[in-house]
């Protein structure tokens, strides 16, 4: 019996020098082995002939882009995302206002925004020590346009009209009168009454202010919802492509499927 | 010059994906080829080529450089073409190309071959592909790693985890039938 492994190492060259050697003294003696050596290199020689087609490949490995998925929400949180929200806090900060008892006022040094209730307000707060007692009471001070009345004045004046008021209706201080206090406050009753118009043009102005600031949360918060529905809008595009894209794969499936059961 | 397979291999563990790319440019024909002659058919053999590259991408950081990069990558594509069978539980069909035939051939020899040559040389291929298809799967794949791959037996034997003596014998039996069954179509050359 030939060793046949020692056939297929010669017939691929695999033998080393000396086996080599040995193997091919076995060919001269041994006629099958000899047939079947040449019969094999004529199967080796045919099988060159079969190659396989050459299709264009094309195939490469590319990074997929980070698509951020986007959250699945149901249909009742499809309206609400900006104009809800911004709703919603408009109406806390109404009520926080409310309830915190907020002030603000517009000076020079900046817009005063005060919480707490004003009869508990220290004495100091109407000498030069202002901008002290605010850090104490934590104000924010934000800085102001020019040309805009003091607020520690308007609230000094404000005090002292109130204290002129009150000494008016005092019957003793009016029995004790002098004629020429008489007239001094004939002309303290103009000045109570040019006090409550500049009073009057103070809060106009900062509820003007409020208002502008108002429209102002109010365009954002509309530009943000047009930013999130174009996100969504994006969105619902790349799912309806992969769906499409999904579907295509399907659909060659089973064509492939049917074309394959009908040539059964 | 060219970056070798290590180099390339290194490189694309670091996360550089045109020296990944340079391997799939290298490696594709072959990796086709091999593909192709185990299951026999041109799309699922291009999927398989696909798939073989991409699994061979995710799985780059674990490839410690053992074996040779195209051996690993063989490996890969034996898998696929594996489930493939499995999964289609049938013999592969041979197909000969569809659409190059003669022009196709006539691209790969000398312009000296005549027409008749070019039709014989057909008919032997689409004899070879035939009977290759009728091999079972481990000789065919002896065959296939030797002959088209150029893969030394230790090679093959590592890459089937089977002995050397067992490819060998493979090989021998695979080459038999093959004679046999190109004798019985009575094309190519002589085998008697």
């Amino acid at each position: 019996m030939c060793d046949k492994d020692r056939l297929v190492s010669y017939l691929y060259d695999d033998l080393a020098d000396g086996e080599r050697a040995t193997f091919e003294r076995h060919l001269r003696e041994c006629d099958d082995c000899r047939d079947e050596l040449n019969a094999l290199r004529g199967v080796r020689a045919d099988l060159v002939s079969w190659s396989p087609p050459q299709p264009d490949f094309g195939f490469r490995v590319v990074r997929e882009p980070k698509v951020v998925p986007m959250p699945v929400r149901s249909w009742r949180g499809w309206w609400t995302p900006a104009a809800g929200l911004a709703a919603a806090a408009v109406l806390v900060l109404a009520a926080a206002s409310a309830i915190a008892h907020v002030e603000i006022h517009s000076g020079p040094d900046g817009v005063t925004v005060r919480t707490g209730w004003s009869g508990s307000r220290p004495e100091t707060a109407r000498s030069g020590g202002e901008t002290a007692s605010r850090a104490v009471r934590g104000d924010v001070i934000l800085p102001a346009s020019d040309g805009r009345v003091d607020a520690s004045i308007i609230e000094t004046l404000d005090r002292r009209l109130r204290a002129l008021e009150a000494a008016s209706r005092e019957p003793g201080l009016v029995r004790n009168a002098s004629a020429a206090g008489l007239s001094a406050r004939g002309g303290d009753a103009d000045i109570i009454r040019r006090m409550r118009e500049l009073l009057a043009q103070s809060e106009t102005r900062q509820q003007g202010e409020l208002a502008l600031r108002i429209a102002q949360v109010i365009r954002d918060v509309d530009a943000q919802r047009v930013e999130d529905l174009k996100r969504i809008q994006q969105g619902l595009r790349g799912v309806e492509a992969s769906v499409n894209a999904e579907a295509a794969g399907h659909r060659e499936l089973t064509n492939y499927i049917l074309t394959s059961a009908r040539q059964k | 010059m060219a970056s070798t397979d290590e180099e390339l291999v290194a490189r694309s563990q670091g996360g550089d994906l045109d020296s990944f790319n340079q391997l799939v440019v290298r490696w594709e024909r072959p990796i086709y080829a091999l593909a192709y002659r185990t299951i026999g058919r041109e799309e699922d053999a291009r999927d398989v080529c696909q798939e073989t590259f991409l699994r061979a991408f995710r799985a780059l950081k674990g490839f410690k450089g053992q074996a040779k990069f195209s051996s690993w990558l063989y490996r890969i594509t034996l898998n696929l073409c594996r489930d493939w069978i499995r999964r289609e539980r049938r013999q592969p069909i041979a197909q000969a190309p569809e659409g190059v035939d003669l022009i196709d051939l006539a691209s790969e020899q000398s312009p000296s071959e005549s027409i008749e040559d070019l039709v014989a040389r057909k008919e032997i291929s689409q004899a070879v592909a035939r009977a290759m298809g009728l091999l079972p799967e481990d000789q065919r794949t002896a065959i296939i790693l030797k002959e088209y791959h150029g893969l030394t037996f230790q090679e093959i034997a590592d890459m089937l985890d089977c002995p050397l003596s067992t490819v060998k014998t493979r090989l021998y039996q695979g080459l038999s039938v093959l004679r046999r069954q190109l004798d019985r179509e009575g094309v190519g050359r002589n085998h008697v």
